[in-house]
């Protein structure tokens, strides 16, 4: 059993290379791939607001207009924009975006539920199970979705697939007990969903409380703001009871263009998982490939929409992000 | 006889030129002595090709086959055997007979054994039998319910155990985790972990009802009577009519948590009833073997289910671990002469002492042999000639300390077990430990308790006169003991200490201290010396040793750099404790801080140049000494940078290779730090440097070359021209570009929420730091200009610690990539009031979320060990219930970290492999001749425990070669082979022809020395050093207050099995600084022990990977073969 883990660990612990051309050393350069940049667009009373076209959007980059690659609205089919402006469905556009190996990919959305099984979730573990398992059993079927739990270390319970049984089946075969690092877990998991192309978001299913992590939480919100992979949390504790884990699920929601919810109750689990199931078939996905910039350090998206009404609404989404830097 | 068989055996009668090419076996073999392995194999299989009648072709390629352990050896020696038999050849055919016999018992081919054994007969007339066709005793068994992998996953065991080692597994985990104290009373309660295994065993019981006589839980349909049983003893209820509506929600959160812990396939039973399809699960029991059988342990209990009655009684279980670890006929004959009553009181001693008991011819085994036992009897009290009874009584001995003593002899084959079990001297240290309060013994703890005495007959030297080796001299442990203001050891010690006139004094009063719970600090002193001794040509001084032993308390942790370097001088080491007091003296925090971490840094450094001979052991001891010295007056910032300057540039130029004199400073030392320079290698060369170069740039740090230009453009002395002062601008905007992230909480929030907060002061200034600022203001003063690089000073000592962050990272460094403040975080003071600076490293601060991270804290002594333990929770299991084995994982890291591999040659490599591969044929040859064997169990038992080596023995006399062979360790076959070769003269096998001539012709490069040098392990708890070597110890035990750290880094078997592999794979030697740690980290991830003892778990893992490497490595090579073959001309192009 693995609770006995617990005591048999306490006991134990106790791209291309560009060579240096200066004698300075080695020139670090910016590496820019693809930028996926989803967001939510609601009206003032957070209504989601559906059948926006391409034309209906201008993305900026610290201020520089970018050109759309492909566009996406939920799980429908996503379109790469041509250089007249017309669309073409990306499945049938092989090489029109270049450097798209897997334009496949890109229809529904990478899902990675992080599911907390240490002993601080010991109580509601089961519930938990139930909870999750209903998300991926109402999940659209283009949605693909891996299942990973953690305790002190991460355990890949099910990669990504279609297969939704095959994740659930998965998550049932999860082992509760051990030490809490939920950060390193985070990380290791965004770590994974960069590697994925296509649109992703992670959903964190945890009490909040982390007792082993090596990594402080705005570490792993940078990684996941640089890649564009939006962090839903639901914390099965309440607000106020862990004010510094509560800060932090916050912060780590709203950079990132995900949400926390705070769900004791199984019911209150379910209904927030809803709503992210909502958020992610009502997001608008773009993707472009950055115009130039010398700015090496934050760059801050902006996506705007173009007509009168639209100024009305309100854009979710992550702020910004650090373009990578090779060598 | 064929020509090549000619030249082979009568020695070159013809000069080897005039053959052709294939016939010429030392030509073919040319490109194997050049370190490829796979030109050479190429040409002998092509000479087979092209001479298919050829028995010497055959026989060319078969045995350059078997040398490098490959399996299609078997087939081509069938080949050959055949031929030779058509051809009459029958002494020949005789001798591959045996060859083949031998290479079936190590494949486990039972089907080619049979064959190979008859054609032996048929060619020789006489057979090849085993010595033993008993099957193996069985004990009785008694049911688990329900299948074996929801009972492991609840009990925490390892899913590959066998079924014998699961009631000793069982009972273990209920004896470590079983029970704790009570929070109202002084009775032992439960922990969760058994209880829920008791609930889980009350559920399987009722699914176990369920099932039936069929043991198949049987649901036909959704809307059988079955099913709503089944999913209430689960804790489940439908929700949703049956259908496709259909989904299992949990009723019952207590049993439904036993239900998805245990693994039951709950999913697939949703699925079942969602499809309106039969649901069967097979729910046999496994049977397990109870040693002696159930009765024995269950006499006079009322719990009728001998697995409740086990579990439910912790002494119980502690005694089945005990008699669980004997030798089987010892633990049989103790059995069989005392109740289960009696053994139970000494359950605890058996547990932890009774491991090396030995019965043979009804005598005990006792260390020291025959000259001993006289001893050992009026000690015990019971002559050891009467075996049973011996045991019986040192069982029950002054409640363990006696048996402790017996169990640390016994696990040592040194001549200094032949010191220490001199009569005599043998009962002076019993009298020592035992004292004249004998209670608590050491066995009564978790874990043992006594590990000092363990470390001591394990570690203790002998000198060339055959006395314990005292470094310094006994006036100096005399004065160490009787005038000690730091701390006073024990009285009556104290007041002896000053009569002593022998080691044997001295070593007595150390084997006194062993039975103290408190820290032993005499012992830990005298190891850590006698350790710096070990490798010297001349000892420490006296005054030197006198010094080290009192400044232990302060600096001991830095004594490792000292083990790991025998040429430097007493004078450097001194030098060293200068500066170091120097610098624990310096007022100001923060500039002790960067004083004492940029001096570390240097040295840190140092070590890792002269460890990896870039800087000649005949410079090491003059570089060491500069550095050190160089930081003894630093009193301010400004010196602190000139010092930190000087001592890298003295490390640059003490290089023996130069690197890039074009490149700058930072570059230089990455390109020395990688290693090799001259490496032809290219490949993985840019590959390791590529990486350093990755950490240095996420950690942001300042590059050297910025700095250094910076501090010479300021001290120019000159007011700066428009030129100097633009580039002053472009190095100061340089160092203002490297990005420093947020404090994690404002000030606010510290105050509110960020309880215990450090102010991390380091980071806070260089936050604050403006250089371009300072410059302006100070462009006027030339004065103020020089005296400005004391600001550059806390950045220089980040950038040099950097570089050793870099080389140690250990694989995937997650943390390095992701906290880019990880190295400037480096606490070299610690909190308020705390003086870090010379302290062991250790993280500090996980599970911190509001402290922005861990850090590492202390001094640099053990970076390689700390950064690996940031790293082990960032491993991923391969199964989903093992877990990251603490105190073990780092160890196993930097054991394939440190050691660089740059200078290892292709002889070495297959020399390792060699050896491995011949000690195998050892094993196998032990179970067709007699005397074979027990030269084979001789050397075996001298690493093995009594218990194992008898298992071995058993296997091997019934012809279970591959099944014995799977529990030896690398390490074992090694040590094995290496012990009983060199008087195999007679022994025809082409492996151990391949190791005399090695041995002959690169002696220096296969001698002890070098190979324990190139392969083995860093020790830095064992043998207080982070220099790789091959101790040949035993496996040690888990320690109270080392945990399974110490068994780690007795573990030297992952780099010889590595090496034998890529030897295999006929990878080069540079890949090994790749691959090794790639492999290691796969290795830790695939471990899946039950207990923190289980090294079964470790050796199964090391196989698994190195299973899944060659698969891989042949799957890879017969897709570049098909490749090949596509190609229309069917040759590369």
């Amino acid at each position: 059993m693995t609770l006995s883990r617990r005591g048999f660990l306490a006991a134990a612990a106790g791209g291309t290379l560009l060579r240096a051309q200066e004698p300075q050393g080695p020139v670090f350069r910016v590496k820019v791939d693809m930028v996926v940049h989803s967001f939510q667009v609601t009206d003032s009373k957070n209504h989601y607001i559906n059948g926006l076209k391409p034309a209906d959007f201008r993305i900026f980059e610290d201020g520089i207009a970018q050109k759309i690659s492909t566009f996406a609205e939920g799980a429908n089919t996503p379109v790469a924009i041509n250089a007249d402006g017309t669309t073409t469905p990306l499945l049938n556009a092989k090489g029109a975006v270049p450097g798209m190996d897997r334009p496949d990919a890109f229809v529904g959305t990478n899902v990675f539920v992080l599911f907390d099984t240490s002993n601080f979730m010991y109580r509601g573990f089961v519930y938990a199970e139930d909870a999750i398992a209903d998300f991926v059993r109402g999940l659209d079927h283009a949605d693909s979705v891996a299942v990973y739990t953690f305790s002190r270390n991460l355990s890949r319970a099910a990669s990504l697939t279609r297969e939704h049984g095959d994740a659930i089946e998965g998550l049932r075969n999860a082992v509760a007990g051990d030490d809490t690092a939920l950060y390193n877990a985070l990380l290791l998991t965004l770590r994974d969903a960069a590697k994925v192309p296509g649109r992703k978001v992670v959903i964190v299913f945890s009490n909040g409380p982390d007792n082993a992590s090596m990594i402080a939480p705005d570490d792993v919100r940078a990684v996941a703001e640089d890649e564009g992979i939006p962090i839903y949390v639901i914390s099965t504790s309440e607000v106020n009871k862990d004010p510094i884990s509560s800060g932090v699920f916050r912060r780590i929601a709203q950079r990132t263009g995900g949400k926390a919810y705070w769900a004791r109750t199984w019911q209150r689990q379910v209904e927030a998982f809803d709503d992210i199931r909502e958020d992610m078939s009502n997001s608008y996905t773009i993707a472009y490939y950055p115009a130039a910039n010398p700015n090496e350090g934050f760059r801050k998206i902006t996506v705007e929409i173009v007509s009168d009404v639209g100024k009305k609404y309100r854009i979710h989404s992550r702020p910004g992000y650090r373009p990578s830097r090779s060598f | 006889m064929k020509l090549w068989s000619i030249v082979v055996t009568a020695g070159c009668l013809f000069p080897i030129s005039v053959l052709p090419a294939w016939q010429n076996p030392a030509q073919m073999r040319q490109p194997e002595s050049a370190g490829d392995a796979n030109e050479a194999r190429g040409m002998l299989a092509s000479a087979v090709q092209k001479n298919p009648g050829s028995a010497a072709a055959l026989r060319s390629y078969a045995e350059f086959l078997e040398q490098y352990g490959q399996p299609e050896a078997r087939a081509v020696y069938a080949q050959l055997l055949a031929q030779l038999r058509r051809a009459g050849g029958a002494a020949e055919a005789a001798e591959i007979a045996h060859r083949l016999v031998i290479l079936d018992l190590l494949a486990g081919d039972g089907e080619a054994l049979t064959r190979d054994r008859e054609s032996y007969r048929a060619i020789t007339g006489k057979a090849l039998p085993f010595s033993s066709s008993e099957p193996r005793e069985a004990w009785p068994t008694v049911p688990i319910p329900g299948p074996m992998r929801s009972f492991a996953r609840m009990a925490a065991i390892a899913p590959e155990a066998a079924p014998e080692d699961v009631l000793p597994a069982l009972a273990r985990n209920v004896v470590t985790n079983g029970y704790q104290a009570s929070r109202s009373n002084e009775t032992l309660e439960q922990t969760e972990y058994l209880k829920l295994l008791h609930r889980y065993l009350a559920q399987a019981h009722e699914l176990e009802k369920l099932a039936g006589a069929q043991y198949a839980i049987q649901v036909p349909n959704c809307d059988s009577p079955n099913a709503g049983d089944l999913l209430r003893i689960l804790g489940f209820r439908m929700r949703g009519g049956c259908g496709s509506e259909v989904v299992l929600e949990t009723v019952n959160a207590g049993r439904a948590f036993l239900t998805a812990d245990s693994g039951f396939p709950v999913n697939r039973l949703e699925e079942a009833l969602r499809t309106n399809r039969p649901f069967s699960y097979d729910f046999h029991p496994t049977l397990v073997p109870v040693m002696f059988g159930p009765a024995y342990w269950t006499a006079g209990s009322k719990e009728p289910d001998f697995i409740e009655a086990l579990i439910s009684d912790p002494s119980l279980c502690r005694l089945y671990l005990g008699l669980s670890n004997l030798e089987p006929a010892t633990a049989a004959a103790m059995h069989d002469a005392g109740t289960l009553t009696h053994l139970r009181v000494y359950a605890h001693v058996l547990d932890f002492f009774g491991g090396q008991f030995e019965l043979r011819d009804g005598k005990a085994v006792v260390p020291g042999g025959a000259r001993s036992a006289a001893a050992w009897g009026e000690l015990v009290g019971v002559s050891p000639d009467r075996g049973v009874e011996f045991f019986g009584k040192l069982l029950a001995k002054d409640d363990g300390w006696l048996a402790s003593l017996f169990d640390s002899l016994a696990r040592i084959n040194t001549p200094v077990r032949d010191y220490l079990t001199d009569p005599v001297r043998m009962k002076r240290f019993y009298a020592a430990v035992r004292g004249k309060v004998t209670s608590p013994g050491p066995a009564r703890p978790v874990f043992r308790s006594n590990s000092d005495m363990l470390l001591l007959t394990t570690r203790l030297e002998l000198d060339a006169s055959g006395k314990p080796h005292v470094p310094g001299n006994l006036e100096v442990w005399k004065g160490l003991f009787t005038n000690n203001p730091q701390a006073r050891y024990d009285g009556k010690l104290t007041r002896l200490a000053a009569t002593w006139k022998e080691p044997d004094d001295l070593l007595e009063a150390l084997f006194a201290l062993c039975r103290k719970t408190v820290e032993n600090q005499p012992l830990k002193i005298f190891m850590a010396l006698t350790d710096i001794d070990r490798g010297r040509a001349t000892p420490l001084g006296a005054a030197t040793v006198e010094r080290l032993a009192r400044s232990w308390h302060t600096y001991g942790s830095q004594f490792a750099v000292f083990s790991e370097a025998p040429q430097l001088s007493d004078k450097s080491i001194n030098q060293f404790l200068d500066t170091a007091e120097a610098l624990t003296r310096l007022h100001e925090p923060a500039l002790r801080a960067d004083a004492g971490g940029t001096f570390q840094a240097l040295v840190s450094l140092w070590q890792i140049l002269v460890r990896q001979q870039t800087i000649a052991d005949r410079n090491a001891d003059e570089a060491f000494a500069g550095v050190a010295a160089g930081f003894a007056d630093v009193h301010s910032a400004r010196e602190l940078f000139d010092a930190g300057h000087r001592g890298f540039q003295s490390l640059l130029n003490a290089a023996a290779k130069p690197a890039d004199s074009t490149a700058g400073p930072q570059e230089r030392m990455a390109g020395l730090l990688t290693g090799a320079a001259e490496s032809d290698d290219v490949e993985t060369r840019q590959e390791m440097e590529e990486e350093m170069l990755r950490i240095l740039d996420a950690q942001h740090l300042v590059s050297l070359d910025t700095l250094f230009q910076l501090s010479d453009l300021l001290e120019s002395g000159q007011r700066p021209d428009k030129a100097a002062s633009a580039q002053m601008a472009k190095l100061a905007g340089r160092i203002a570009a490297a990005p420093l992230a947020r404090a994690p909480l404002t000030v606010v929030e510290r105050n509110a929420m960020g309880f215990g907060f450090w102010s991390g002061k380091h980071l806070d200034a260089e936050r604050k730091l403006n250089l371009r600022l300072a410059i302006e203001k100070a462009a006027g003063d030339p004065a103020r200009l020089a005296n400005l690089p004391e600001v550059l000073a806390p950045l220089l000592r980040d950038s040099l610690l950097g570089l050793s962050y870099a080389y140690y990272a250990p694989p995937g460094a997650q943390v390095l990539f992701t906290n880019p403040v990880f190295v400037r975080s480096h606490d070299f003071i610690g909190g308020e009031g705390q003086t870090n600076l010379w302290k062991a490293t250790e993280p500090y601060g996980s599970g911190w979320p509001s402290n922005g991270g861990g850090r590492l804290v202390g001094s640099l002594s053990s970076l390689p060990y700390a950064l690996a333990e940031a790293e082990e929770n960032f491993l991923v299991p391969a199964q989903t219930q093992a877990l990251i084995w603490g105190d073990l994982v780092p160890q196993m890291m930097l054991s394939a970290k440190i050691p660089r591999w740059w200078n290892v040659t292709p002889v070495q490599m297959h020399w390792v492999g060699l050896n491995l591969r011949y000690g195998r044929e050892l094993l196998a040859e032990a179970a067709l001749d007699e005397s074979a064997r027990e030269a084979a169990m001789v050397e075996l038992g001298r690493l093995a425990a009594p218990a194992r080596t008898a298992q071995l023995r058993a296997l091997i006399e019934r012809g279970q070669v591959k099944e014995a062979v799977d529990q030896v360790t690398p390490a074992e076959l090694f040590w094995l082979s290496r012990a009983l070769e060199p008087a195999r003269a007679g022994d025809r096998s082409s492996v151990r022809a391949q190791i005399e001539r090695l041995s002959r012709e690169a002696s220096s490069q296969v001698s002890l020395a070098a190979i324990s040098r190139a392969f083995g392990a860093p020790k830095p708890t064992l043998a207080t050093s982070y220099r790789p070597e091959l101790l040949n110890v035993r496996t040690f035990p888990t320690l109270m207050g080392y945990s399974s750290r110490i068994l780690a880094e007795s573990w030297e078997s992952n780099n010889l099995y590595w090496v034998a592999l890529a030897d295999e794979l006929s990878l080069r030697p540079a890949q090994l600084n790749v691959r090794i740690p790639q492999w290691t980290r796969e290795l830790v991830e695939h471990i899946f022990a039950s207990h923190l003892e289980d090294w079964p778990a470790l050796l199964r893992s090391l196989r698994a990977v190195g299973d899944d490497v060659r698969e891989h490595a042949r799957a890879a090579s017969a897709d570049q073969k098909a490749a090949l073959q596509d190609m229309p001309t069917g040759r590369p192009q």
